[in-house]
């Protein structure tokens, strides 16, 4: 088993819109009998707000700081539609605080690999507009441990569990602080301070709790957890942290709203036709409206755009606080139903209409494969949106090309047998060769170099082995 | 705003790209593609456009597919001066693609605030790749970034930003 566990620090934050970051704005709560800050967005902190700091010293200092108290409740709703999110990637989930763990040994060759999966839940963590932390073990524990302690460690073995865990002091481990004085005087620092000592000792010393705990960590004994099932209804609240007096404004949170909608969405298979939206004022009753797709779709670019017609119609009576997206049913997704550009539709055809009309159809064109190892020939042009036949998959060393490519081969001068392109080329070592047969139609026999020329730009160059000629291919960025 | 994939670089920009406005790249020699690579290889998995118009170069298809870039929404449009900007703000404005690289080569500002508008009407980001001397024109774009080719990638020093501080200056480890 693996497990991936996902850490969200600035939750408690994000709940409120904490993306826009010209806001500074913070969170408080209750401790050692005191409103405190728990924690702050990157405005706050340029002037001077840090956790910790006594609410009443930090709003003495930055008069216009937007504060909001930890709101356990939308948290939970938070992390569950996070978890919702994750659904797609395993059906395994369970939670930790500010943690979602997934069990994701079964679904790692569906995504192409950790590394794969990991850049995809990355890119999507930020379209949501959170910001997450991960790591890999063998147990959920050690995957929410590690998330917390040493984000980015990914631990595949069981055996390398022990030796990653040692140095984690104990205060990390657990916040009981009547455990934690306890260990301090017997001398347990760091989770390896436990280990060492022979397991009856340690039960001896600080009770069997947590050497059990201990013990489910390194996936010495097991550890039952409830495994999450996500609901049927998505509805998701998002409190805003400015008051908005224009609905044009409702746009940025809207769209939030509608890409944790489209990941609820992609993890079920499903799409959505009717939307409704709840605005919620101060002291006024809530705006309700609804809105509606012409065909099923969970594009939430689409969605976004149908909210702000409705949008630009509306006159709001108070300025709104908070607002909310509610599906009370989704479609199944049916193959065929959306295909590619057109979700963009009708429109997306005619802005291609009016482009090629007005400047030429062979001035607008899509880009395709082909299974050719020249790079002159490895790519044509095609209709925009694709090619009709099945393009070839790249190949590996394709990589390695540069993303910039000439027309044609530009033939280098030569000084000592050396090229030259705004002065003396220095060429790194590594090359590729690039061989066909006669078989193949034109012949070719390169080997293609990086090389840097005096001004610094980067280019691809190769020198033909038959004639000892040189040629500018392409450019790196 | 939508991330640029560079931890770096969203932290000097402030989140990233950001949405319904202009982005200018100043350098010597139209650089900074590889920048936006991770955020063109995301949005190519979505049903939208992704629009290149007027590029200097060929757009090395199998290098930007071997990168994990989908290749059907990519957009090549070859047409410069006034009907290269009618084409990007036809891109802009119709909300169908979201973000539109352009090589512009001369510019004036009110030619500029016109994409200013169409991308805010489209939600869009117009990515303009211009030279240095721009750096002294005046110009609607929320974001402007001074790029210079580095050994370990390009570094890229903050002109002008939206809602924070400029002049950051930060070395991006971007390959392409």
């Amino acid at each position: 088993m693996l497990w991936l566990g996902w850490y969200f620090p600035r939750l408690p934050l994000e709940i409120f819109g904490a993306v826009d970051e010209s806001i500074p704005l913070a969170v408080s709560r209750r401790w050692e009998g005191k409103e405190r800050i728990d924690r702050c967005n990157g405005a706050a902190r340029r002037r001077g707000i840090a956790a910790g700091m006594l609410l009443s010293r930090a709003l003495e200092r930055t008069p216009e700081l937007v504060v909001r108290a930890r709101d356990a409740e939308r948290e939970r709703e938070a992390l569950e539609a996070l978890g919702g999110w994750a659904w797609r990637y395993s059906s395994r989930i369970t939670f930790d605080p500010l943690l979602v763990l997934l069990e994701v040994g079964g679904s790692l060759r569906l995504f192409g690999g950790v590394e794969a999966m990991l850049e995809r839940m990355e890119g999507e963590l930020t379209r949501l507009g959170h910001r997450g932390y991960w790591a890999v073990a063998p147990t959920p524990a050690a995957a929410a441990l590690l998330a917390r302690v040493a984000p980015g460690r990914r631990i595949h073995h069981p055996r390398a569990l022990e030796a990653a865990l040692e140095p984690v002091p104990m205060e990390r481990f657990t916040r009981n602080a009547e455990l934690l004085e306890l260990m301090r005087q017997t001398g347990l620092r760091t989770i390896g301070d436990c280990l060492r000592l022979p397991r009856p000792e340690l039960a001896r010393r600080v009770g069997p709790r947590p050497a059990l705990l201990l013990d489910r960590l390194l996936g010495r004994a097991p550890d039952p957890r409830p495994l999450w099932r996500p609901s049927a209804r998505f509805r998701r609240r998002l409190q805003l942290a400015a008051e908005v007096e224009h609905a044009g404004a409702l746009r940025f949170p809207a769209r939030r709203l509608l890409e944790s909608l489209a990941a609820f969405l992609r993890g079920r298979d499903g799409l959505v036709q009717r939307l409704e939206w709840t605005l919620e004022h101060r002291r006024h009753p809530p705006t309700r409206f609804r809105v509606g797709a012409a065909q099923p779709t969970r594009d939430p670019d689409r969605l976004l755009q149908l909210l702000q017609l409705r949008l630009e119609r509306l006159c709001l009576p108070a300025p709104v606080i908070e607002l909310e997206l509610t599906v009370p049913r989704w479609h199944p997704f049916e193959a065929g139903g959306e295909d590619l550009f057109r979700a963009a539709g009708k429109e997306g055809e005619r802005l291609l209409e009016r482009l090629r009309t007005r400047l030429g159809a062979e001035a607008v064109r899509g880009m395709a494969l082909r299974a050719d190892p020249r790079p002159e020939r490895a790519w044509r042009f095609c209709a925009p949106g694709g090619a009709s036949t099945p393009s070839p998959s790249p190949h590996p060393a394709q990589r390695r090309q540069p993303l910039w490519l000439l027309p044609r081969p530009r033939r280098l001068r030569q000084r000592d047998g050396l090229p030259l392109h705004g002065g003396a080329l220095r060429l790194e070592p590594r090359c590729q060769r690039i061989q066909t047969g006669w078989w193949e139609g034109e012949e070719v026999d390169r080997d293609y170099y990086r090389a840097v020329n005096p001004a610094g730009e980067r280019l691809w160059i190769y020198r033909d082995r038959k004639s000892g000629d040189w040629f500018l291919h392409g450019f790196f960025d | 705003m939508l991330s640029s994939g560079f931890p770096v670089l969203d932290e000097a920009t402030g989140g990233g790209w950001p949405l319904g406005s202009l982005v200018e790249l100043l350098s010597p020699a139209s650089a900074g593609l590889s920048l936006l690579l991770p955020s063109l290889i995301r949005l190519s998995r979505r049903e939208r456009w992704l629009a290149w118009v007027n590029p200097p170069w060929i757009p090395n298809a199998p290098a930007l597919a071997a990168r994990g870039m989908a290749l059907a929404p990519l957009l090549w449009v070859k047409s410069g001066g006034a009907e290269g900007r009618w084409a990007v703000e036809q891109l802009l404005r119709s909300g169908g693609c979201p973000m539109v690289l352009y090589w512009p080569g001369r510019i004036l500002p009110a030619q500029l605030r016109r994409l200013q508008l169409a991308a805010e009407r489209g939600g869009a980001s117009a990515v303009l790749f211009r030279p240095l001397e721009a750096a002294g024109e005046s110009s609607t774009a929320a974001l402007r970034l001074r790029l210079e080719r580095v050994e370990k990638g390009l570094r890229v020093r903050v002109l002008k930003r939206r809602g924070g501080w400029h002049g950051a200056e930060v070395v991006v480890p971007c390959f392409g």
